[in-house]
């Protein structure tokens, strides 16, 4: 009897309900809401429903050396998370956009890149506030790219630079870019008079075959020499697109574009969330990165739209860009460029702005990459 | 036939070294009469030999020979096969000189002479992949160290005694990180974020300069020059030969007129034949422009 009940008392100390804090409770909560919001608000739910299980997961209460834990070396949960700690799973993502993304909005209108290099200001606003924040230089950059609103980058750098912060800065990234809409149509709407919001831009030009296979071979050779740094990111996406483009490889294209990147997907987002164990997350780091990480998306989508507001005072009429598709150049793709269709429409029913946005969207995620590389060179 | 035996198999040896990546393997340090710098698993102080690997990736040293003896390269093999004599990118590893190699992976059967010579010996035997001299006088307490001049080149061309540091880097021991060079350099950040916004705006405006360009030539505003082809009159040519024929007819002047107009268009590229939708002065037997069966209707229709 004794014996049952010693093993009784044993099990009971294993289960999760003997290990328990308030911080688990806590964190199983806020994994709760991440899915709630992926699935009810349809809030990038491909990222907030795997983030938002994986919390929950890398939350149960646990008795420590058991070998499962996404922190104890030779676990399985620690051999898919080794993806996201070496940096393996976001080219692989690079690889999927690139092969799933048209530049054709780029490649027609190339004066827009421009707004995608002014978004970039957010990761460099938040790296100078996470410095004065007291965060050490290689935090702050991996702080800062929170700004560039692209979640695979932001992993790629954290695990470069400050790998003890990524859970929370790609959990933070990944939040914001799901808030996109929240963050950026007040700013928007704030920043623009509505005579400006009214301005209709030419329709883009069609672009070639042949021009749209020229774009990722020029542009990687371009950005790679520039800044070698962002090779692993840049090589990927470009090689994506060359992929889609060529016409010959299709099969690989459609590989890369799909069920590759759902599969990477799918492990990023699950990993990254269990990498959110309480004793890891709940600090005040936490806290000033969610805060920091806020300020930079804010950052960006300001000097987004006040860099296009400024162009137009140079630009003769017919030429002006409607600075609703300023906040385009943070590199959520497609999310802030519909951000602009979708507040442009309020002013003007018949002004669609998307294919207009996409083409400083898609600067965006090339100028993160970049940003990115050129923060690895000097921190890393 | 020896020659080029001898010359194959040198060839094949020396692949295999790069293939594996021994030549990135130096002796960075040596230590005979070790006081107490370092201790083995046995608790004595034996001689010491310190391997470093200067590559970026993983070199397995299992298998290669170290010895004292020119004549006798194959002296003492570390052990084949064994996980332990992995070494990772730019990681150190001890050997014991204690004289009896039975003691383990990382232990040799003979003990470091001052005044001799160290070879690290590729596992084929033969090649030498890094020697270090060891000085008759060196002083008691110091090791035999190489040092980098210039740590991200690892060019370890200054030998000198030093004091002794096993498992660690010569020369430079505090190494700053950049992140660390950078709090030092810029505290508030200003510096590297005017450069990184530069370089980000001059990607992209290069990109930008680019695709417009591309953009200007594929959309025809911007026409690339055309080679004059080798035998075709040009401009000047083609009006001197419409002259040359209104001599020759002397006929209207609305013909040579004509006639070099069209010379003229043909030599500019004005003149299309295989572009579709543009009109050709030149005849094209396989177009069914002119057949009158194909352009008019047999039989009206009736309402």
């Amino acid at each position: 009897m004794e014996q049952i009940f010693d093993s009784l008392v044993q099990f009971w100390q294993f289960t999760g309900f003997a290990n328990c804090t308030w911080q688990h409770l806590v964190m199983i909560a806020i994994g709760a809401i991440f899915i709630t919001l992926g699935i009810v608000k349809e809030w990038e739910p491909m990222l907030l429903v795997p983030i938002g299980f994986g919390i929950i997961i890398g939350n149960i209460p646990m008795f420590p050396g058991m070998n499962i834990g996404v922190y104890e070396d030779g676990s399985v949960l620690n051999t898919l998370y080794q993806g996201v700690r070496q940096g393996w799973y976001p080219p692989l993502i690079f690889l999927g956009i690139g092969a799933m993304t048209d530049f054709s909005a780029l490649i027609s209108q190339p004066r827009l890149m421009l707004i995608g290099a002014a978004a970039q200001m957010g990761i460099f606003g938040a790296y100078l506030l996470a410095l004065a924040s007291g965060f050490a230089p290689n935090e702050a950059g991996a702080i800062g790219i929170i700004g560039g609103a692209d979640g695979p980058t932001a992993i790629f750098l954290s695990s470069k630079l400050a790998p003890d912060l990524m859970g929370a800065i790609a959990v933070c990234a990944y939040s914001y870019m799901a808030l996109v809409p929240v963050i950026q149509k007040p700013i928007m709407l704030l920043l623009t008079t509505k005579k400006e919001r009214l301005i209709e831009m030419p329709k883009p030009r069609e672009v070639s075959q042949k021009e749209k296979i020229i774009f990722p071979i020029v542009g990687f050779l371009c950005t790679a020499f520039i800044v070698p740094s962002g090779l692993p990111l840049l090589g990927m996406l470009f090689f994506g697109n060359l992929l889609k483009e060529s016409g010959v490889t299709r099969r690989l294209a459609n590989t890369a574009g799909g069920p590759l990147i759902d599969v990477v997907t799918t492990l990023i987002g699950l990993t990254v969330g269990a990498s959110t164990q309480a004793d890891k997350f709940l600090t005040g780091n936490s806290l000033k990165i969610f805060a920091l990480g806020l300020l930079s998306f804010i950052i960006a989508t300001t000097c987004g739209v006040l860099f296009v507001k400024i162009w137009n005072l140079f630009l003769r009429p017919g030429r002006k860009i409607n600075p609703l598709i300023g906040n385009a150049g943070v590199s959520a793709v497609p999310d802030s460029a519909r951000v602009s269709e979708v507040v442009g429409r309020e002013a003007n029913p018949n002004n669609h702005l998307l294919m207009h946005a996409m083409a400083p969207n898609v600067a965006g995620v090339i100028g993160s990459a970049v940003a990115a590389g050129i923060l690895l060179g000097f921190l890393g | 036939m020896k020659k080029p035996g001898l010359f194959l198999s040198a060839l094949l040896a020396s692949l295999g070294l790069w293939g594996q990546n021994l030549s990135d393997l130096i002796i960075s340090e040596a230590m005979p009469g070790n006081p107490s710098s370092v201790t083995d698993d046995y608790g004595n102080h034996p001689d010491w030999i310190e391997i470093f690997n200067t590559s970026q990736g993983t070199v397995n040293f299992g298998g290669c020979f170290l010895t004292d003896e020119r004549s006798n390269l194959t002296k003492c093999q570390i052990t084949k096969d064994d996980r332990s004599a992995r070494l990772g990118p730019r990681q150190v590893a001890i050997l014991y000189a204690a004289g009896n190699s039975a003691l383990g992976t990382y232990y040799l059967n003979f003990t470091l002479p001052c005044g001799g010579t160290l070879y690290l010996v590729s596992n084929d035997g033969r090649t030498i992949i890094d020697s270090l001299c060891i000085p008759a006088s060196l002083p008691e307490g110091m090791s035999i160290s190489k040092f980098a001049h210039d740590n991200k080149e690892m060019v370890f061309d200054d030998i000198h005694p030093s004091s002794p540091s096993p498992r660690s880097l010569n020369g430079r021991h505090e190494q700053k990180t950049r992140a660390q060079k950078m709090k030092e350099t810029d505290p508030n950040g200003w510096t590297l974020s005017v450069i990184a916004v530069a370089v980000v705006f001059s990607a992209l405006l290069i990109l930008f300069l680019i695709y417009n360009l591309s953009g200007n030539i594929f959309t025809g505003r911007v026409r690339l020059k055309r080679k004059a082809r080798r035998g075709s009159p040009e401009g000047p040519e083609a009006a001197a030969i419409a002259l040359a024929l209104s001599d020759y007819t002397s006929c209207d002047e609305d013909i040579p007129a004509a006639i070099a107009l069209a010379l003229h268009l043909y030599c500019e590229g004005g003149v299309h034949d295989t572009e579709p939708g543009f009109i050709t002065i030149k005849s094209n037997s396989s177009s069914a422009w002119g057949n009158k069966s194909l352009n008019f209707r047999k039989q009206t229709h009736k309402i």
